[in-house]
């Protein structure tokens, strides 16, 4: 072989194994170690920090909390609905962030350094899943806000952790001394009756009444921008919320009585109408919660003119006020009929 | 190498007196030149047989170990699936945020590992309305670019029909973009995730154009692409990804292939599924029910 060839040769081989040590050198030690790539990235991207945890880790300490939510619609496995408690309240550990994209293992935790977030505006949660939108499946619960309860939280009925439960407005009211009540009572026998049961008298009758909604009824009097009746306003002037409760607690403890005198035809239209009613009033008129009245036994006369108000807008109601412009005069008068009638004990 | 240095017989009517200067040049030349020249073949020779013997010392080791260190998991137990139930889907978009928090990806209507989409049908159109939580609209409702909602802007039209679809990397069988990247920062794992290598990624974003997914991103923090990893950080710690955590209405679902009891084993099972754009060959291993043809 020419000795210029032998040479260039050689030069090539040397350049070769040139090459061959640098890529030795540049090549990460882990590079081919699974394939065509740093076989250590693997573990590093694997040791990054969960954020999100599981609500098991919730109930140690939120023991009563968690159980509302666990036996609530916010938990239904067999259907695969399962709200849980970091879809509203945020991560239970954060990222330490150093550096632009070096997330380290040591983000504080909760409860250690880290508050959960306590949603503030329900409203703008809970439509995230519950806004009547179209492209939601029907099986969805959604609601068209404005005509379901107006401005209003919907915490301020519906108990966050169990939806279903609408003891959120009677936890803060104070169960009430009957006893107590009773003395305070004679004011208002005038129009509601000795025993809660007006006969004719221009108010309601309260006898056996939800203790919850009738507190929060009295108190409705005074708060601003509440319930509106120059008597009752009148007469609750002077009244603690001490003296309501109580007042509250009495009219609960009195047994009712239902008027059973109605027409027969206006009742079974009323009873027809009632099925809509019985969602949040009871099947019978008795309601399932203690915010919410019951109808049965309710006098006939105060039941349309409560319609009317809701209707015409003098009493506040989201709900109410959208059932009611639904209803004619006529429908409200068969409801009344029927509920009038409705045995109440 | 001059042409009268390597050859210096050829010339022989060439001048004396030039041949003789020269030859004595000429030999203390050459022996420059050989010693040089020495010197570089034995460092060739050392630099070859350390990188050899690195190289070997390194196989070996490959060979002893064929998973990578993470306590308590080995990825040749497992083979990773997803299921997407859009039937289900409500569009609350908390797989979004919580993706974005689980893994820091920044919080604006630009970037994204996981996104929700809307197919709208409008009585008398033929074709749907698409918009994402992205969308200045639904940015908008959301008050911030941190938050997504989505608006509710087809309440008062005539809605034919209307879906929302999740979506994401399919971390595909065959993937365009790990075939594609050229310094090996992508790649497909052994048990079935497509992750990226954010120390080795050069920012060329091929893979970006490759996936037909749309689903990488460029992430100018980490000048370095960036996209879903199934939180691979997590499924390696028995926990589900965040998206499938925070699901409130299970229409996503993920789990274990090779485990046949496993939710995305039983997803497959019970439902008829596809996935999006099967023509592009890459084989992705999101699975789809519920979702139309304009889909893709």
């Amino acid at each position: 072989m020419p000795k210029h060839i032998v040479r260039l040769l050689l030069v090539m081989v040397v350049a070769a194994v040139l090459a061959y040590a640098a890529k030795q050198f540049f090549t990460p030690k882990s590079f081919y170690q699974f394939g065509h790539y740093r076989g250590d990235s693997v573990a590093e991207i694997a040791s990054d920090k969960p954020n999100f945890g599981t609500p098991k880790a919730c109930e140690k300490c939120h023991a009563e909390k968690y159980a509302q939510w666990a036996k609530g619609v916010h938990n239904q496995l067999d259907k695969g609905k399962v709200v849980k408690c970091e879809v509203c309240h945020g991560p239970s550990s954060s990222r330490d962030v150093k550096g632009p994209f070096d997330n380290v293992a040591t983000g504080k935790e909760h409860p250690q350094g880290l508050k959960m977030s306590i949603p503030a505006d329900s409203v703008k949660l809970c439509t995230l899943c519950h806004e009547q939108m179209p492209g939601r499946p029907a099986e969805q619960r959604q609601v068209d806000v404005a005509g379901h309860a107006g401005t209003q939280q919907c915490t301020g009925c519906h108990n966050a952790h169990s939806p279903r439960d609408f003891g959120a407005v009677t936890a803060v009211s104070r169960k009430g001394d009957a006893t107590k009540g009773k003395a305070l009572a004679a004011d208002c026998a005038a129009c509601h009756g000795d025993t809660g049961f007006g006969k004719g008298l221009p108010g309601p009758n309260l006898a056996g009444q939800k203790e919850g909604y009738l507190a929060a009824a009295l108190k409705g009097y005074k708060k601003a921008g509440g319930r509106s009746n120059d008597m009752m306003t009148g007469m609750v002037a002077s009244m603690s919320d001490t003296d309501m409760e109580n007042l509250a607690a009495y009219y609960a403890s009195l047994s009712c009585q239902s008027a059973r005198d109605g027409d027969k035809n206006a009742i079974a239209a009323g009873k027809a109408l009632a099925a809509r009613c019985a969602t949040c009033h009871g099947a019978a008129g008795i309601s399932s919660q203690p915010a919410w009245p019951n109808l049965a036994g309710q006098a006939s006369d105060h039941f349309q003119a409560a319609l009317k108000g809701y209707r015409d807008g003098s009493r506040k109601n989201g709900m109410m006020e959208k059932v009611a412009k639904e209803l004619s005069d006529k429908d409200g008068a068969n409801l009344a009929a029927y509920y009038a009638d409705a045995k109440c004990k | 190498m001059t042409g009268s240095a390597t050859v210096p017989d050829t010339d022989s009517t060439s001048k004396d007196s030039v041949q003789e200067l020269s030859q004595e040049q000429l030999s203390q030349e050459q022996l420059q030149r050989r010693s040089v020249l020495r010197f570089f073949g034995a460092a060739a020779l050392g630099c070859g047989a350390a990188a050899a013997a690195a190289t070997a010392v390194s196989s070996q080791a490959a060979t002893a170990i064929d998973k990578p260190e993470i306590p308590g998991y080995d990825w040749n137990q497992h083979h990773w699936g997803y299921g997407i139930d859009a039937t289900r889907c409500i569009g609350c978009l908390r797989c979004v945020e919580a993706c974005k928090i689980e893994n820091n990806v920044q919080r604006d209507a630009h970037h994204f590992r996981t996104w929700v989409e809307r197919y709208v049908y409008l009585e008398g159109e033929e074709r749907p309305h698409i918009d994402s939580q992205a969308d200045p609209v639904n940015i908008a409702a959301s008050g911030s670019e941190k938050e997504y909602r989505f608006a509710n802007r087809y309440k008062d039209a005539k809605v034919d029909k209307a879906f929302f679809v999740p979506k994401m990397c399919n971390h595909c069988t065959h993937p365009a973009c790990v075939q594609v990247c050229p310094v090996g920062a992508t790649y497909k794992t052994e048990d079935g995730v497509v992750l990226i290598d954010h120390k080795m990624c050069i920012g060329c974003q091929y893979c970006v154009q490759a996936c037909p997914y749309g689903a990488r991103f460029f992430d100018d923090r980490l000048q370095a692409t960036n996209k879903c990893t199934w939180c691979y950080h997590r499924i390696t710690k028995g926990l589900l990804p965040a998206c499938v955590e925070v699901c409130p209405v299970s229409a996503r679902v993920f789990g274990d292939l090779k485990d046949k009891q496993s939710p995305i084993s039983k997803f497959l099972r019970d439902n008829r599924t596809h996935v999006l754009r099967p023509e592009s060959g890459n084989a992705p291993n999101c699975y789809y029910v519920g979702i139309d043809k304009e889909v893709s």
